[in-house]
């Protein structure tokens, strides 16, 4: 009994430095962009709090207009995006789950061999070019419009929806549309929330085909501003267009400006975090039962 | 035959249900994985494209650059196997020996965090932690170590790419084998406590026995992805002083292609990839056939 207690401690304080490690770099940065920009070099790389306490940094990163478009830019193509996706993916996953019909397992076979080989980025690039698509957001929304890998989720859901429920309205005459908008899709609320969930935090961080499709930086989703100041260092682009005297701009630290637009682009997952624990974990469990 | 007709004019709602999702896969699967035939011709961009047959893969194989790319894709990728796989196993085996309900939940829900940040944030977050001044080289110091400019660094920066992928999806990994643990029938271990087995015996004799399926299954699956080695990541943490230790396969592609505008050259790199990525794939996936008794798919 006592040494399960010891192998036990043991196991709590290896788990409590797991979580640390995932945590720290993150309070670190979070106390970086609410430190005040005086005390700012008080604060070490492992600190959790802030040095002094200033909103400036993120007065002066929400009043940047590159920066609050990109934002609207961003929820427009998550909203948008995730919708499109949804509507595609039920449709699909409705006619090859539930129903027979002549060609379904070509279509099948044809989603696996979807699943294994890629396009190249290249063929991608010129079509989307040749479709006159660059610099739409048509082009962020129609790429990846149906994750195939979510289709199969939501196909097993639709797929363990009792048949008499769906037969005693086929008795009472209903079609294959009213069966799937009427009984199929209010059944499954938890699978697309899940896909709701899954597609919207892909379209949140989707910044490599917005890099390559928008050339127009006013177009620009949040994740492709926000590469352009932390990865590439671009400090000009950050502060173009900031009504802020020389001296303002002088006492002002990076690093804390560019913490508080990171920030920024975490918050919307931060409140759906306990969201995308229910739904994501369980999603994720179920799909993994299967296979 | 005339039944057949028959059938596909009833259900002609079912075709127009699945148009739109058929429509999206032909134009932007079907249609770039043909135009992938580019990588045997040279891009014109008013005229027709004309032949160039294996020219261009000639070129490729005799570039010293590309076999650089290449090594680098092995070298990283397994790195990442060696490091990175089992890391989610111990870690819910762990997980798995935490009783206390709010302790645990407080566990699994930080440690998945990180799967739901962006390359771009992760990439913010780790520039800072590992700068010269940052918590890691603070950490190093405690320990009387020089500290170490990790993202210029040609001898770290394969490290960072491990550590950093570790941190991200390490804990949102384990769920697949919390889930599998989950599976097992708690008698087992009661009969196991009853025959006086530790905390590491039932361990060692039940668990780990009931994951081996998953393990086998999750390990083929990842060589599936081998020639990938992480592209969004790489992307994000690449800068000039270290481009020569982490430059792949897909960074490669998209340089020349995409800003150098080698469209044919690029695309003989991304068809070399994808059909080694899918000889893999095909191959874990009678592989997994074989021994797990389920395939990748």
């Amino acid at each position: 009994m006592r040494r399960m207690n010891w192998s036990r401690t043991v196991i709590y304080t290896i788990l409590f430095f797991v979580s640390l490690a995932v945590l720290i770099p993150l309070l670190n940065l979070l106390a970086l962009s609410f430190s005040s920009p005086e005390r700012v070099n008080e604060l070490s790389g492992l600190g959790i709090l802030p040095k002094g306490f200033s909103l400036i940094n993120y007065e002066i990163i929400l009043s940047n207009p590159l920066i609050l478009k990109s934002i609207g830019n961003s929820v427009f193509i998550t909203i948008v995006g995730t919708l499109v996706n949804l509507t595609l993916t039920a449709l699909t996953a409705y006619v090859l789950a539930r129903t027979n019909f002549v060609g379904k397992n070509v279509v099948l076979i044809f989603l696996i061999a979807i699943m294994v080989f890629e396009p190249s980025m290249i063929t991608e690039y010129l079509l989307v070019k040749n479709l006159g698509l660059l610099d739409t957001y048509a082009s962020l929304i129609l790429y990846k419009a149906i994750n195939v890998y979510y289709l199969f989720i939501l196909m097993r859901f639709f797929q363990e929806i009792p048949e008499s429920l769906i037969e005693a309205a086929r008795i009472d005459g209903a079609g294959h549309l009213q069966i799937f908008a009427k009984i199929v899709l209010p059944l499954s609320k938890p699978a697309l929330a899940t896909l709701t969930l899954f597609y919207g935090v892909y379209h949140w961080n989707e910044y490599f085909r917005a890099t390559i499709y928008l050339t127009d930086p006013g177009k620009w989703p949040l994740q492709v501003v926000l590469r352009q100041f932390v990865v590439t260092q671009d400090n000009t682009t950050m502060l173009a267009g900031t009504d802020m005297s020389a001296e303002l701009l002088a006492s002002l630290d990076f690093g804390s400006l560019q913490a508080s637009t990171i920030i920024i682009a975490v918050v919307p997952l931060l409140l759906l975090y306990p969201l995308i624990l229910k739904y994501f974990t369980k999603g994720t469990m179920d799909g993994g039962e299967k296979d | 035959m005339n039944s057949t007709l028959k059938k596909m004019r009833e259900d002609w709602i079912l075709y127009l249900m699945l148009a739109p999702g058929i429509t999206y896969f032909v134009i932007f699967h079907v249609i770039p994985i043909y135009e992938m035939k580019l990588a045997f011709e040279n891009y014109r961009i008013i005229d027709e494209n004309t032949w160039a047959g294996l020219e261009h893969f000639k070129v490729l194989f005799s570039s010293p650059a590309f076999m650089d790319v290449l090594q680098n894709t092995v070298i990283i990728s397994t790195m990442k196997i060696i490091f990175i796989f089992p890391i989610p196993i111990i870690l819910s085996l762990l997980i798995n020996e935490v009783r206390s309900g709010p302790y645990r939940k407080y566990v699994q829900s930080i440690s998945y965090l990180p799967h739901f940040l962006s390359w771009v944030v992760i990439a913010g977050i780790w520039i800072s932690f590992l700068n010269p001044d940052g918590g890691i080289n603070i950490i190093r110091n405690f320990f009387q170590l020089p500290s170490i400019d990790f993202m210029t660094s040609k001898d770290h920066i394969r490290w960072v790419l491990v550590f950093s992928e570790m941190w991200r999806s390490a804990g949102w990994d384990s769920i697949l084998y919390i889930a599998a643990i989950m599976r097992i029938s708690p008698s087992l271990y009661e009969a196991a406590k009853l025959d006086g087995a530790s905390t590491l015996q039932q361990m060692r004799h039940i668990t780990l026995p009931a994951l081996a399926t998953t393990v086998v299954t999750v390990f083929i699956l990842n060589l599936g992805f081998f020639m990938n080695a992480g592209f969004d990541q790489v992307f994000n943490l690449m800068n000039d002083s270290v481009i020569s230790k982490i430059d792949i396969l897909d960074t490669y592609v998209y340089r020349i292609g995409l800003l150098n505008g080698q469209y044919s050259y690029a695309t003989a790199a991304s068809l070399f990839k994808g059909v080694i990525g899918l000889v893999l794939i095909l191959g874990t996936h009678f592989l997994s056939k074989r021994f797990t008794g389920k395939g990748v798919w």
